[in-house]
């Protein structure tokens, strides 16, 4: 301790006095400027090659956001609603249901949903959109065969659904809180089985026109998987003695 | 004698810059410490991006949608999704383990989960169709240090299950939706290159956002429905099932679709059970044998 003060004072003592720094600048010979460029020239060529290695990292991709009126954010901002409303008729019947195969189907149509709910409010929170539909719903199916089929369906006033296909009513929702037994069984399958078909508008017009691939990809699987799940309801509705809604759209 | 020892080093401070203006050995340690900065970096860098090779050509990518097809050995089948049965109605799987196809409404817990007892088939198969991948591996052949390597890509991982598996042709099989690699050793490099591919394939596996969560009320991971070794009976789905005929589902009350059918007596076809199903049975079956093809295999 005694021995550290006065070395670390004559260290300042140094610095003060005047003297210029040792090396760098202007007073070596030619070869030390070549060595000193040379050097610089590697150091840079080889964090160049390590950035560019960098560059080619699993997730150091990222690319431009779709636009708010693209198929892509339209797609996931009215999907998310749509899907909601199954995840809450799936829950009523998780909790209040009996059948063992209605439930397990319940039970997978909540997970799934919820996660694909995740999946599309993901790429609205990444792409910087608005999570909820901001200018009615189905607007953004505006090709040839958009708003074609929505004459069934009521509408705003600028023409755009205020209901989108196959949702179930705020009557029909009471009426499923209130079901039990197989009444709530076959109510349930009706509902749902609507719902299902009702995305099929949607689902498909995105798997053809959206812009990224993720977005086309997950609505042709919604598209095929609902298909078949549709299938199986009306199976299990005909099981019962039980005849699916009408489906006007 | 702290005065004195101060100047003395002033002194040799000085001394040492005039060493360095004649001969500037400071440049050449700055420009060596740069040079080996950067190759620093570069070498940290390049071991990374050499360690990561297999995981940048095995992820599925827009531009590469299923990287499996890359891996040596590994085949692919297309399989209609969603045809369900209830237990205790068996699949008429074809290739062991299968890998697609119909399968019971009830999914196997595969949430990272490693049964040590070999599960029923068509639990497992649904399981695939929800994103996971399925290690199975012989237990006469896989023991011990293999099988710890093996659980730890299992254990606590999302969409993967393992389990043994009867008479196993090869000591480990993997499955995917659809897809197989037979691999010999724990240490084989395709074995992690096809998790990496397949886990969770957004292109590949039919229901995206399906969970590995088994249902409770369903499902026990702790008593898992047993692995069923016998020929499935005359009353399994076929694999060649097509979706339209079935609607999509076959419940335990299918038969109620046909109002004239009897249900209970036509489940049970005289004579014609297969002799494996039922022991019980046995002494029946053996009179059907003579005009059917089971006779071959009584042989």
């Amino acid at each position: 301790m005694v021995t550290r003060h006065p070395r670390a004072r004559s260290g300042s003592a140094e610095k003060s006095d005047g003297s210029p720094p040792p090396g760098v600048g202007s007073g070596g010979p030619p070869w030390i400027r070549a060595v000193t460029l040379v050097g610089a020239v590697l150091a840079l060529l080889l964090l160049g090659a390590a950035g560019g290695m960098l560059v080619g990292l699993p997730g150091a991709g990222g690319s431009a956001a779709p636009s708010a009126e693209s198929v892509d954010v339209g797609f996931a901002q009215d999907m998310t609603i749509h899907h909601r409303q199954a995840t809450t008729m799936a829950t009523l019947y998780r909790v209040n249901g009996e059948d063992p195969s209605i439930s397990q189907l319940a039970f997978d149509i909540d997970t799934n949903q919820r996660e694909q709910i995740g999946w599309m409010q993901g790429w609205l929170n990444i792409w910087d959109r608005s999570l909820t539909p901001v200018d009615g719903y189905m607007n953004w199916m505006t090709g040839p065969e958009g708003h074609q089929h929505h004459g069934a369906v009521p509408q705003d006033e600028n023409g755009a659904p205020a209901i989108m296909p196959g949702m179930a009513s705020e009557e029909e929702l009471a009426e499923l809180r209130a079901a039990r037994g197989e009444e709530l069984d076959v109510l349930f399958l009706q509902l749902m089985l609507r719902h299902h078909e009702g995305g099929v508008e949607m689902a498909t017009y995105a798997a053809e026109r959206a812009g990224r691939v993720q977005v086309r990809n997950l609505a042709s699987n919604m598209l095929q998987h609902q298909t078949a799940e549709s299938a199986k309801m009306v199976g299990m509705l005909r099981e019962r003695g039980a005849e699916p809604l009408p489906f006007d759209n | 004698m702290a005065s004195g020892k101060s100047s003395k080093a002033v002194r040799n401070a000085r001394a040492a810059t005039a060493v360095k203006k004649s001969k500037p050995w400071g440049t050449l340690a700055a420009v060596a410490v740069l040079v080996l900065f950067a190759g620093g970096i570069f070498t940290y860098v390049y071991t990374q991006y050499e360690a990561t090779a297999d995981i940048r050509a095995f992820t599925p990518s827009e531009e590469n949608q299923n990287p499996a097809l890359d891996i040596e050995g590994v085949t692919s089948e297309e399989y209609a999704g969603q045809l369900h049965v209830v237990a205790p109605q068996r699949v008429a799987y074809e290739e062991f383990p299968p890998n697609g196809g119909p399968h019971d409404e009830v999914w196997a817990g595969c949430n990272g989960v490693v049964y040590d007892v070999p599960v029923r088939n068509e639990n497992m198969v649904h399981s695939l169709e929800h994103g996971a991948v399925w290690i199975a591996y012989n237990e006469d052949q896989i023991q011990g240090e293999d099988l710890e390597t093996l659980r730890n890509k299992v254990i606590g991982e999302p969409a993967m299950m393992m389990s043994p598996y009867p008479d196993l042709d090869s000591p480990i099989s993997l499955q995917a939706w659809g897809h197989r690699l037979k691999v010999d050793s724990a240490d084989d490099e395709r074995i992690d290159q096809f998790i990496t591919a397949l886990q969770l394939n957004a292109y590949v596996y039919p229901e995206i956002g399906a969970t590995c969560m088994p249902n409770p009320a369903r499902f026990d991971v702790d008593n898992p429905p047993p692995f069923d070794p016998s020929e499935p009976g005359p009353d399994a789905m076929p694999m060649s099932a097509n979706p339209e005929d079935f609607g999509g589902y076959t419940g335990p009350g299918d038969e109620m679709l046909d109002p004239s059918g009897a249900p209970e007596a036509s489940e049970q076809p005289e004579g014609e059970e297969d002799p494996a199903t039922d022991e019980s049975e046995a002494p029946e079956s053996d009179e059907g044998a003579d005009a059917s093809d089971e006779g071959d295999t009584n042989d």
